[in-house]
């Protein structure tokens, strides 16, 4: 399931991330709701951020492989300075979360349906996806449920 | 980890080099002078200028350069008239980088490419707006994957890894406090420091937030300066001006990751690191007159301690405190003031630091018996010297 994140028409001014062929498939997926991260073929080893070869086999045999969208929090921050424009004032300080996935890689995310109160690291969280625009859908983690 | 180098061959370079001449900017001065004509160069250019004169060289008595933060080795020869060095080389403007230009600089003259090597640093970064954070071009992993979380700046993940210690072992900011508390003392008594008034708890505690749990007096300055070190071999050096100040044991270890955080807060690099040094070195521990530790943000100088073995993981919050690390300390920090309060030099100004120490030239903030100091920077590329007082 994906979520609006704004209302249509008000324009979308955080940064945005470049469309590359090599990344393609992480954002197609996002876009189904269904996170994705790079797998060799050879040692099924997993990785993210994306990169054109296996770091271990340095060959480039490998597919996009969904993954469970589990993970836990490994440490998270709350942004008070004001280094991009595209956050309004009433959103600061914003949250940033450093997600361990179960997989094993980490990825840099954001937090949804808690209070920052309630936050520790190794907070177990799970996927979701907030649509941005008809190209990007950003994945964010939230509470694990159970 | 296995098949382990020998790493004892590290002993080949020991006490052959030695550092004779250190140069700066005016720091404070330049940081109540916001210029945006100035140049990365020609602080660079006044930093050399300074060390020549410091070691006593001729101009044309340098055959190698090395810059860092200086796009260009190009520009820099050219103003410094140099036409036909024999060794030359360009880092990149990271802190990282201030240890493996005097390393690369140690290489050289020890393996005869070069008989005496500048190491140029400039920094315009307060003139031309620097803030680093905020970047969001190209391609780039943080273009890519954080910028869209609003995740930048190196304040930020270094928050990070601290909220991480605080979790694992209920560390609290309060030695982070000691820590700027310290920097600043020190730099109160350094007339070329930035900032000089003395700051308390309180101000610590009530400082604001940038990337929380840190705050503004966690964060190093953001100012504009130059600093030169020059090396030849320790014979040569012998013939000059002052006290050689040797490379008596020098290193490098790694953790290179995609979210530059290391889940045991670099304990591994900077324990090979020590591991290195404190194997060839006449020195130990208890030894050294001082430490000057690389303080983007003060979290990084608790990991240093930790990583390197002062005291256990997890025990740095308690192992610092105001005595321990003040002037006349067990182990005296960042001498200077530090990146928190003399000059984010990126690294470079804290080796000048430990150079006049050394030399037993720093006044009313001289530490006792400076024989040997150890310079540190915890980073995903770490690097570390024991510098030693030639006798």
């Amino acid at each position: 399931m994906t979520t609006e994140s704004q209302a249509p028409g008000l324009s979308y001014e955080k940064p945005l991330p470049p469309m590359l062929e090599l990344t393609k498939p992480f954002w197609d997926g996002c876009r189904e709701g269904v996170l994705q991260i790079q797998f060799c073929n050879i040692c099924d080893l997993p990785w993210f951020p994306p990169a054109e070869a296996c770091p271990r086999c340095l060959q480039d045999d490998w597919e996009w492989r969904p993954i469970s969208g589990h993970g836990t929090v490994w440490s998270w921050i709350r942004m008070w300075q004001k280094y991009f424009p595209g956050w309004s004032p009433d959103e600061y300080p914003y949250t940033v979360a450093l997600i361990k996935l179960e997989e094993g890689p980490y990825m840099y995310s954001t937090l949804v349906e808690i209070d920052d109160k309630d936050v520790s690291c190794d907070l177990a969280v799970e996927v979701d996806f907030r649509k941005v625009n008809d190209e990007i859908t950003l994945p964010v983690f939230r509470p694990a449920n159970g | 980890m296995s098949n382990q180098p020998d790493r004892s061959d590290l002993r080949n370079l020991q006490d052959k080099t030695a550092i004779v001449g250190v140069g700066t900017t005016e720091f404070g001065a330049i940081y109540r002078d916001l210029d945006p004509e100035r140049s990365a160069y020609e602080l660079g250019l006044i930093a050399f200028r300074e060390a020549l004169k410091d070691a006593g060289l001729r101009r044309t008595d340098v055959d190698g350069v090395i810059v860092s933060r200086l796009p260009h080795y190009g520009r820099m020869c050219e103003m410094i008239g140099l036409r036909h060095p024999r060794f030359v080389n360009v880092l990149p403007g990271e802190g990282r980088q201030s240890g493996i230009a005097l390393q690369y600089a140690a290489l050289a003259v020890a393996n005869g490419m070069a008989d005496v090597v500048a190491c140029i640093y400039g920094n315009n970064g307060r003139s031309a707006g620097a803030k680093y954070g905020g970047e969001n071009r190209g391609i780039s992993t943080q273009a890519m994957f954080e910028a869209p979380y609003g995740m930048t700046s190196p304040g930020a993940v270094t928050s990070m890894m601290f909220r991480r210690h605080q979790y694992r072992y209920g560390t609290t900011t309060e030695p982070l406090g000691h820590l700027a508390i310290s920097n600043r003392a020190n730099a109160a008594l350094n007339p070329n420091a930035v900032m000089q008034r003395p700051i308390t708890m309180d101000d610590y505690h009530g400082a604001r937030y940038i990337a929380e749990p840190l705050c503004l007096l966690d964060y190093c300055l953001i100012n504009d300066g130059g600093v030169c070190f020059i090396v030849t071999s320790a014979e040569r050096a012998r013939d000059l001006k002052h006290t050689p100040v040797l490379i008596h044991a020098t290193s490098q270890a790694s953790d290179i990751t995609p979210v530059y955080v290391a889940d045991d807060f670099w304990y591994e690099p900077m324990s090979q690191l020590a591991d290195d040094l404190f194997a060839i070195s006449d020195a130990q521990r208890e030894d050294l007159a001082f430490a000057q530790l690389y303080d983007n943000f003060t979290p990084t100088m608790l990991f240093t301690l930790e990583g390197m073995g002062f005291c256990e993981p997890g025990e740095g919050g308690d192992w610092i405190a105001p005595e321990r690390i003040g002037l006349h300390g067990e182990l005296p920090l960042n001498t200077g003031g530090g990146h928190t309060s003399e000059s984010y030099m990126q690294g470079w100004a804290l080796h000048v630091e430990a150079v006049r120490q050394l030399r037993q030239e720093c006044g009313d903030r001289q530490v006792d018996d400076a024989q040997f100091g150890l310079y540190a920077c915890a980073a995903p590329l770490a690097t570390g010297h024991i510098l030693k007082r030639d006798n």
